[in-house]
């Protein structure tokens, strides 16, 4: 299929959908499903406003704290995972169990331990993605070929030379991902987090349900979307400007 | 254990010391996995301690509350009643993602045009939908199977459109060769090489449906198990909440792990890590 018919089938899927949601829009009335035409006008005046934006801002940067944090502690401990099988044995079943373990649940018992400031938010972005980032560094480090260890040492590398120079360009494209798929359960995680508790951007979302309109909850949803993609196309950029054979290597079916 | 391949024999070494056994433990899950369950209560008793009770509660206040609660079968009760909206969300969004997913993978077309969008609405985290969901379904039964089939169905619909579209084309080749009419084609080649990913896409549906069944019942009305915690919040019962988060995780653990054993029951020829 050559470039210009893809664009054309996109843009017309993004066309459908638009033009369905109109129609529906119109016929359910601004109350249930307020149409795009609508959206678009109350996206503006928030914009305008500003309120959206200051509130994202503020919420991401909670985000970010718990999530650096989760990269930090859970890139070094998925990679020790695929290198040693016994710290993998101790930490994978409790790994496992956190990526299973439902965010809303977790709420009212972090609020009983970090109340409902900024460590709660923090705390629950954290624990949400960790699992993510661990499992996707062990993955890949558990997937370095040997053979590439061989020829290092048969050239007499130390140690230290070896990650260096091995095993850490190995592991980069798994790192990256994981930092991808972490960063998206990272913000909902945030966003569960801020409803439950109704602060910040969550909180705007919530409370704004209970308007006469659909249309601001819709812009809100449209914003989120937007951070979201382009955190991930972002970080997928940095992967291939990083390391050039991020693509090859992910697209390898890992 | 399977057998060893040669290169593994060659690798082993007459074993001794301390990092020895536990390398060789290692190699056996069955032990080590409750060996490191263990361990991890262990760690979790001790932070405990240095927690006051009314907001964290050790390992085994938690279990002694979870087997109280089971026998007097106020737990049971609630998670039969959680279960109901779970259920049913979860197949009707097996109902409607599958044929979508087969839908858009088997039909480049189809695909091209609709993968954009159906990504764009996948990167929305779910829980925003909330207030939506309250408009159109209330805040009863019917809003909190709605949540459920909306936590599930996208990730469905991702998993099975990615996987059939992925359906190794020499198969097909080979069928097309050997003459196979359109019947054939679908129930001796396509059918199987579907096994794999519905199953996965059933896994990971799954999943994804326990954490919206608790999701729903704090999010919306709180009831059963929700209403459980919140008032064991409201009376700082932290051994009480803790015993629902930790038995949710293990049953959505326990979820996970039956299906992979199903999978590798069901599908030995389907290799996977």
């Amino acid at each position: 299929m050559d470039k210009s018919r893809k664009m054309f089938l996109q843009f017309s899927g993004v066309a459908i959908v638009l033009l369905t949601w109109e129609l529906g829009g119109r016929i359910l009335g601004e109350l249930l499903l307020a149409p795009p035409s609508i959206v678009a006008v109350s996206y503006i005046e928030l914009l305008l406003d500003g309120e959206m934006l200051t509130e994202l801002a503020a919420s991401m940067r909670q985000m970010l704290v718990g999530f650096g944090f989760s990269c930090l502690i859970g890139m070094p401990l998925g990679a020790a995972m695929g290198r040693s099988k016994v710290i993998d044995a101790l930490v994978h079943p409790w790994i496992s169990m956190m990526v299973v373990t439902s965010v809303a649940a977790l709420a009212p018992v972090f609020i009983l331990l970090f109340g409902t400031g900024f460590e709660f938010r923090a705390a629950i972005v954290f624990v949400a993605s960790i699992g993510y980032v661990v499992l996707t560094a062990y993955h890949g480090s558990r997937g370095i070929d040997p053979k590439m260890l061989d020829v290092a040492r048969s050239f007499g590398t130390g140690r230290i030379d070896v990650y260096r120079k091995v095993v850490l360009p190995a592991l980069f494209p798994y790192l990256i991902t994981g930092a991808r798929l972490g960063l998206v359960h990272a913000i909902r995680a945030m966003i569960v987090a801020e409803m439950f508790v109704i602060v910040g951007y969550g909180g705007l979302i919530f409370q704004t349900g209970q308007d006469l309109s659909t249309a601001p909850i819709l812009s809100y949803l449209v914003t989120i979307m937007i951070v979201s993609i382009g955190a991930n196309l972002v970080l997928s950029w940095v992967g291939r400007r990083v390391a050039p054979w991020y693509d090859s290597k992910m697209a390898a079916g890992q | 254990m399977p057998a060893k391949s040669p290169a593994e024999m060659i690798k082993a070494r007459p074993s001794g010391g301390l990092r020895d056994s536990l390398e060789n433990l290692a190699g056996r899950p069955r032990l080590l996995y409750p060996l490191s369950f263990l361990f991890g209560l262990c760690v979790w008793e001790l932070i405990a301690t240095q927690i006051p009770d009314v907001i964290f509660a050790s390992p085994s206040t938690v279990v002694l509350h979870l087997v109280d609660a089971t026998v007097t079968g106020e737990l049971p009760r609630l998670f039969a009643s959680s279960l109901q909206h779970m259920l049913l969300g979860l197949s009707l969004a097996l109902l409607v993602a599958v044929p979508l997913g087969f839908l858009m993978g088997r039909n480049d077309t189809v695909f091209q045009m609709f993968d954009p969008v159906v990504n764009a609405i996948f990167s929305i985290p779910s829980i925003a939908f909330v207030p939506f969901l309250i408009i159109w379904f209330g805040v009863f039964f019917e809003a909190r199977v709605s949540l459920v089939f909306v936590m599930c169905v996208f990730d469905i619909l991702v998993t099975v459109a990615a996987g059939a579209r992925n359906i190794e084309p020499r198969i097909i080749q080979v069928a097309r060769s050997f003459a196979a009419d359109r019947r054939s084609m679908f129930f001796k080649v396509l059918m199987p090489a579907s096994y794999p990913f519905l199953l996965t896409g059933f896994r990971i549906g799954t999943v994804r449906a326990v954490n919206a069944m608790i999701t729903a019942e704090l999010f919306f009305a709180t009831v059963n198990l929700g209403e459980y915690m919140e008032d064991a919040a409201s009376e700082f019962n932290a051994p009480a909440m803790l015993a629902v988060v930790f038995g949710l995780a293990v049953f959505g653990l326990g979820c996970q792990e039956g299906i992979k054993w199903l999978e590798s029951r069901l599908l030995p020829w389907h290799v996977r890590d």
